[in-house]
């Protein structure tokens, strides 16, 4: 397209406005190739005026340098830009989002004279994609009580941060939303839903969505499936995972990491394999590390650790923490410190700073009596300046999320909460719950 | 100063809201700066009356004592009773205790109000203040101060007092103050000694509704056989009483019980415990020698040793979450728990008995996987 | 006892302060606003400092629903529920009161659920819920039932001590009674004092258990003594006729026939001014009918029973059958007494297992195990069903007359019922059927009891020589090989000799060795059979790697129609492309 334009301006042509805007977004699809030329062009269409005077080619111009992580170079060319209208204002925000401005992104929305649902949405979706999921629902529900009707793209956002912060009562409210605003047989709104409410350990709520859909993809298969694996339902997992080929749906990547997960989950090591062989020689599908992950959680789980480091030993790719973590914690409940040792070498050598690692096998040393070894490790860690990173536990009660750190004594209640736990510690021990005395010492979590 | 020139609202609005049973509206339009008379303080009076409303009475109390009829004892005495109802005789005391004058009825509805709160103590001092000065107490005062008794569980004082109410006062008690004393006795878990005072000392027959009372009596207190028993009599002198649904008693199978209050016991224990191992009584009494079982309040988080006490009660953080959720949730609700980092060995393994002993299903998601504990059980098998 | 309220009332709150209770008003009142804005009022921290009993305010709402909730389902007789269900609501943000706690111990102790019952009381001390009365005097009823009177005075003396709490004239009728029953006279009579002490009025009841207790012992005196304390402490006015029962079993005693009719007289005379319940009827009733007076004792049963007007008056109840049906038992008449035991239900009482027991147990020793057996027949029409004493009794009854298979066909019904005969029961049984031959059928109770009852050396050899003798002795050898297999335990060195003995007077004691030595063996081989099963399942994951499925079927390569999801740990929410 670059080509085209220098001849089309050798020729004498003279570019109009779509020309530029073609360009820029052509320049903006490939932020690192386009730069220069971007710039250029940027140059060209000031000299034509263009830049201020026409509202599209201005806006492509926003676009293509938030999304070359020029942000505040856009900013200067949205706010000479005389005329704006919403899709340059919606544009601005975007570009904000997208370069983790957040606060300015919310100052040009605050200043946009109508912000419509695009531009609430940008809000939303940039929060909820980069992780700020409570900021994401605040921001849905003063959309909500401002009257303004959510489109799909902002309900997919809301449902992934309810997912992500597993606030069910949230969730069950959008649902009713979904239902109100006729989005129900949106397919993509209802793989969000059947992902939400899998991700708050409601598969049944899940089930009762994916059953209750004209129209499936293998997005909302796999989401099913899924979500029965990691809650624990191998059996609906795998049953399911057959049902979608029976509908005619050849399985991918994803739905083998289903049907991988609940193997794992419920220790069938020979299906497992059987799995993870048909994936590779009848689909073609080349394993991915999460594959790899299941493998060795799967014979790390039968105790077979020899095979599960004989995986990792022999994976194409470096095994991440994922699937070495899972080993090392087999290697906790098989006592095997050599092993183990030599896992945590691999891993810091990963992710040097990483604490969970040092926990683990500090906590390893512990279980089997070394507490030598336990101190060893605890006191590279100081010498290397590692924190351990919080752990930290949240609860929804009344759609109010509630967060607790370990020992945390801020809690309102507190008084109440350490009285029940009292409680709880005595009956636990007349149950016959021994603690493990080991973990006192260590870390609330390996 | 204070000319308001517009029309609306008027004292007449708030009237219609008052007749109407808005309170909130209504509060909301004196906060406009209407005033409201006698009659609308008597109707927001009335309908304020439980303990979620403190917050309206203190409101509407503000207003009356800013409004030119904070001096009527009547309604003086109407806040008080507000107050009562509300659970607060902090309250009611502080206006009772600014009151330039009072009648009988402000001590009748203080001692009452300390007796529904659970604080007849309190009423009972009241009362005692109240002879002090001098005043006379009447059939009412009576009333209240039985209540108050029942509420403190004050048997004997309860006695002292009706005794004295003919004896010094010259009152003849009434069939009331007789439910009032059985109240007092039923209150006080005295069910027994309540039913033998209907039967060996009422001066008259016991009507079906003295016999209710006890029915009631017994219920709080969970004695069915007595609930039963009296439900007969009941339903024999008033036969419209008969509750059609009722659920049979199970027969008793206290074998030693029966002895000499109901029939002879010479046949002895027969069976010989030690033989099944999970019999009943044997358990119990192998629990009691054991010391697991001391007939001792004391004995609480004894038989841990320290370490494993501390141990215990070291919290982590989704022990903490949990505990939180059961306290916040009726009994038996599914709690859910998101947790950033893995469970930890140990909280896995107290959680999964946790679930058992709270009766609940617990779903915890580590950054690893779900956990759904449910009667001493993880999803996971143990292995996460 | 105090003469105004005024000293009752500073006595009350001084033991309150000396407690250290918290003083009522400020407690609730913070707790009451607290429980408006956020949660429920929690347990208070220290279990072992005394705290006040809830009022009965505090059975509202919520937790007033939950108590009728827990009382629907003791009438149901769902008890595991009902205690499960309360200990769930401690944990729970409605929290049981002690009210429907009380319920709850009141339906474990009716149904003999004492270990249950028990758990319960602890765990609700644990959590802070305050016991009142009524829970002490179900605690010492428990105690006193399970025979640990010891216990129960323990438990009294720090409940005077140390609970905010005031026993009622029940707690010391429950004491005194229990105490009396388990053979506790003395402590009973302090406890008496104790009574007196705490300014409780003398109550005749107490005193009735008293006299009941030296009856027992065979002491007048004591009966005599009791008597004129009572009445001096009533300012000689006695109203309530609950003790001349015993007193008249005191002049029986010594042989005052007069005196002790004149103490009926003034009881049961048409002139009496005493109120006589059902109780105090029996005692009288007892009395008489066992100091030669039973035709007396048939009159008064006969006014009684024209007395009787139910529910209003009671004045017999089953206890007052009871001891006709004994007294005409002692004069040989048994169709009298079966008559009258029948009659029970006309007068709104109904038999329990216990009398129909008594009642059995007094035919079947006067050979008349048909009318016993036509009466336990019926019982179920009565409501109540036999327990083991029943089924014991008849099972005598008919091995005394040579019926050896019905004899053994009630212990088999007995078992099917779900009781649990004892071992000396057992024994009995299995003596019977080898006495009679039948070692095949003695075989096939032991091998039923085996599993359930705990046998002892003794039973062990009997069986095994009833075999040896009838030549079966691999029989034993069987038995052997069981109780290797299930109860290593009970083989004891001085079984192992015996069956030794047994097998070398045929030659065959090596067997026993050789078995042994099996079993061993087979041990060892479980243990070697278990490690070769954990290989054989890795070897079959690795078969299941090598018979992978030829892959030429789909051939084509398909990897790349993968979306955006990834592992479901990173949690994005999948996204069509």
């Amino acid at each position: 397209a670059a080509q085209e334009f220098t001849r089309m301006r050798l020729d004498g042509v003279e570019p109009n406005h779509i020309t530029f805007v073609t360009l820029l977004s052509g320049c903006a699809e490939f932020p690192l190739k386009g730069r220069d030329l971007g710039s250029l062009i940027h140059g060209y269409v000031c000299k034509l005026g263009l830049d201020k005077e026409d509202v599209m080619v201005g806006t492509a111009l926003v676009e293509m340098y938030a999304k070359g992580e020029r942000v505040e170079v856009a900013k200067l060319v949205f706010d000479l830009l005389k005329v704006k209208n919403s899709v340059s204002w919606n544009t601005m925000i975007d570009g904000y989002m997208r370069n983790r401005e957040y606060e300015k992104a919310v100052e040009v929305f605050d200043e946009m004279p109508e912000p419509d649902v695009i531009s609430w949405t940008a809000l939303i979706n940039g929060f909820a994609k980069r992780g700020f999921y409570e900021e994401a629902l605040d921001w849905f529900r003063e959309m909500i009580v401002c009257g303004v009707e959510p489109d799909y793209v902002s309900i997919i956002a809301v449902l992934t941060a309810c997912a992500n912060l597993g606030t069910l009562s949230v969730g069950l409210w959008v649902h009713r939303l979904v239902l109100k605003q006729n989005f129900r047989n949106n397919v993509r709104v209802n793989n969000s839903l059947i992902d939400m409410y899998s991700r708050c350990g409601c598969i049944e709520f899940a089930l009762e969505v994916f059953d209750k859909m004209q129209k499936r993809t293998l997005v909302s298969w796999n989401s099913i499936i899924v979500g029965f694996a990691v809650n624990g339902f191998a059996d609906e997992a795998l049953k399911y995972f057959d049902a979608m080929q029976k509908e005619g749906f050849k399985p991918d990547g994803v739905s083998f990491t289903g049907a991988l997960t609940a193997c794992s989950h419920a220790g069938l090591v020979g299906d497992g394999l059987h799995y993870f062989d048909i994936m590779k020689r009848v689909y073609r599908i080349s394993p991915r590390i999460e594959h790899f992950g299941c493998i060795v959680d799967l014979y790390s789980r039968a105790g077979k650790l020899k095979e599960a480091w004989k995986v990792v030993q022999n994976m194409p790719m470096k095994p991440n923490e994922v699937v070495l973590g899972s080993l090392l914690a087999a290697c906790r409940n098989h006592g095997d410190i050599s092993l183990a040792e030599r896992i945590v070498k691999n891993l810091v050598a990963l992710d040097p700073s990483s604490d969970s690692n040092y926990v683990l096998l500090s906590n390893i040393y512990a279980a089997v009596g070394k507490w030598e070894g336990a101190s060893k490790v605890r006191r590279r860690m100081k010498a290397l300046g590692i924190q351990k990173k919080p752990g930290f536990s949240s609860i929804e009660i009344n759609g109010c999320v509630h967060e607790f750190v370990a020992g945390d004594k801020s809690h309102m209640e507190k008084d109440c909460i350490y009285a029940t736990l009292k409680l709880l510690a005595f009956d636990l021990m007349s149950s016959g719950y021994a603690p493990e005395i080991v973990v006192r010492e260590l870390y609330e979590s390996d | 100063e204070h000319v308001q020139a517009e029309p609306v609202p008027s004292l007449i609005d708030l009237t219609r809201l008052c007749h109407e049973g808005k309170v909130k509206e209504a509060i909301e339009l004196m906060g406009k700066g209407v005033k409201a008379d006698a009659n609308c303080f008597l109707s927001l009076f009335d309908l304020i009356g439980n303990p979620k409303s403190l917050e309206d009475a203190k409101k509407v109390h503000d207003y009356f004592l800013q409004s030119t009829c904070r001096g009527d004892l009547g309604l003086n005495n109407k806040v008080i009773e507000m107050y009562a109802k509300c659970a607060s005789m902090t309250d009611a005391r502080r206006v009772f205790d600014h009151m330039p004058d009072r009648n009988m009825d402000t001590w009748h509805l203080m001692i009452n109000g300390y007796a529904d709160n659970g604080l007849g103590d309190e009423g009972l001092q009241l009362f005692e203040q109240m002879r002090q000065l001098g005043l006379k107490p009447n059939e009412q005062t009576f009333l209240a101060v039985l209540s108050a008794c029942g509420s403190a569980e004050a048997i004997e004082e309860g006695f002292l007092h009706f005794q004295s109410m003919e004896s010094e006062y010259v009152i003849s008690p009434g069939a009331e103050h007789y439910m009032g004393l059985i109240g007092v006795l039923g209150k006080s878990g005295h069910l027994y000694e309540a039913k033998e005072y209907i039967e060996k000392k009422l001066p008259f027959e016991p009507t079906a509704e003295v016999w209710e009372a006890l029915r009631n009596y017994a219920r709080i207190h969970g004695d069915v056989d007595l609930e039963d028993y009296v439900e007969d009599l009941m339903v024999d002198l008033d036969p419209s009483k008969v509750d059609a649904n009722k659920i049979p008693t199970p027969p008793p199978k206290k074998r030693n019980a029966i002895s000499m209050l109901d029939g002879k016991n010479r046949i002895g224990e027969f069976r010989n415990p030690t033989l099944y191992k999970d019999d009943e009584k044997l358990k119990a009494l192998k629990a009691m020698k054991e010391g697991s079982y001391v007939p001792d309040t004391r004995y609480v988080l004894h038989d841990i040793d320290q370490e494993a006490k501390e141990q215990a009660l070291l919290y982590h953080s989704e022990r903490l979450a949990i505990a939180f959720g059961l306290i916040s949730t009726p009994a038996r609700q599914t709690l859910r728990i998101i947790k950033n980092l893995r469970v930890c060995g140990d909280c896995h393994n107290a959680i999964k008995i946790i679930s058992r002993i709270v009766g609940r299903e617990l779903i915890i998601r580590d950054n690893k996987r779900f956990h759904h504990f449910k009667d001493g059980l993880c999803s996971c098998g143990d292995y996460w | 006892s105090f003469s105004t309220p005024e000293e009752a009332a500073a006595e009350r709150r001084r033991r309150k302060r000396r407690l250290r209770v918290e003083p009522p008003l400020s407690s609730a009142q913070r707790s009451q606003q607290q429980a408006q804005q956020v949660a429920p009022p929690r347990p208070i921290q220290n279990p072992n400092s005394p705290k006040l009993p809830e009022p009965v305010t505090a059975l509202s709402g919520n937790r007033l629903n939950l108590h009728n909730k827990i009382l629907k389902l003791i009438r149901e007789n769902d008890l595991e529920e009902a205690a499960l269900y309360t200990r769930h609501s401690v944990y729970s943000n409605c929290r049981p009161t002690i009210y429907t706690v009380n319920a709850v111990l009141n339906a474990q102790l009716r149904q003999s659920k004492y270990a249950d019952l028990l758990s319960l009381h602890r765990f609700i001390t644990l959590a802070g819920i305050a016991p009142n009365v009524i829970t002490h005097n179900l605690i010492f009823q428990t105690y006193l039932d399970c025979k640990k009177p010891d216990t129960a005075l323990e438990h009294y003396k720090q409940f005077i001590n140390e609970s905010p709490v005031s026993p009622s004239p029940t707690t010391y009728r429950i004491l005194v009674k229990g105490l009396v029953d388990n053979g506790k006279l003395e402590n009973a009579m302090e406890m008496k004092e104790e009574m007196a002490e705490k300014g409780l009025a003398p109550d005749p009841i107490v005193y009735s258990f008293l006299m009941f207790g030296c009856a027992k012992n065979g002491d007048s005196d004591g009966i005599f003594k009791l008597f004129e304390e009572l009445k001096e402490k009533k300012d000689g006015i006695l109203d309530d006729g609950v003790v001349y029962g015993s007193l008249m079993n005191g002049y029986f005693m010594k042989g005052m026939e007069k005196e002790a009719m004149e103490c009926y007289e003034e009881a049961c005379g048409e002139n009496s001014k005493l109120k006589m319940s059902d109780i105090a009827y029996n005692y009288v009733l007892d009395a008489l009918s066992k100091n030669g007076k039973f035709d007396e004792a048939l009159r008064l049963f006969d006014s009684m029973k024209n007395e009787h007007n139910p529910p209003r008056r009671l004045a017999v109840n089953l206890g007052s059958f009871n001891v006709i049906v004994d007294g005409y038992c002692a004069e040989g008449k048994f169709k009298e007494a079966i008559d009258v035991f029948r009659s029970m239900r006309d007068y709104r009482c109904s038999p329990d297992t216990l009398s129909f027991n008594n009642l059995i147990d007094q035919l079947c020793q006067n050979g008349l195990l048909g009318e016993a057996e036509e009466l336990c027949g019926g019982m179920g029409a009565e409501g109540v069903s036999p327990d083991e004493y029943t089924y014991v009794l008849l099972m005598d009854a008919c091995f005394k007359v040579n019926r050896i298979d019905d004899g053994a066909s009630y212990f088999r019904k007995m078992v099917e019922a779900g009781l649990r005969p004892n071992l000396a029961v057992y024994n009995r049984l299995v003596g019977e059927l080898v006495n009679a031959g039948k070692v095949d059928e003695a075989k096939s109770f032991y091998d039923t009891m085996v599993k359930k009852l705990k046998m002892d050396d003794a039973s062990y050899k009997f069986m095994m020589k009833a075999l040896s003798d009838v030549g079966k002795l691999d029989d034993v050898l069987k038995m052997v090989d069981e109780m290797l297999d299930e109860e290593i335990s009970d083989f004891t060195e001085e079984l192992q000799e015996f069956v030794k003995e047994l097998l070398s007077n045929v030659g065959r004691e090596d067997e026993l060795t050789k078995l042994m030595e099996e079993k061993e063996r087979l041990k060892a081989e479980a243990k070697a059979r278990e490690i070769e099963a954990a290989e054989a399942a890795k070897r079959s994951a690795k078969a299941a790697v090598a018979s992978l499925l030829p892959s030429k079927l789909f051939g084509k390569k398909e990897g790349e129609s993968e979306n955006t999801i990834d592992a479901p740990s990173q949690g994005e929410v999948p996204e069509e492309d």
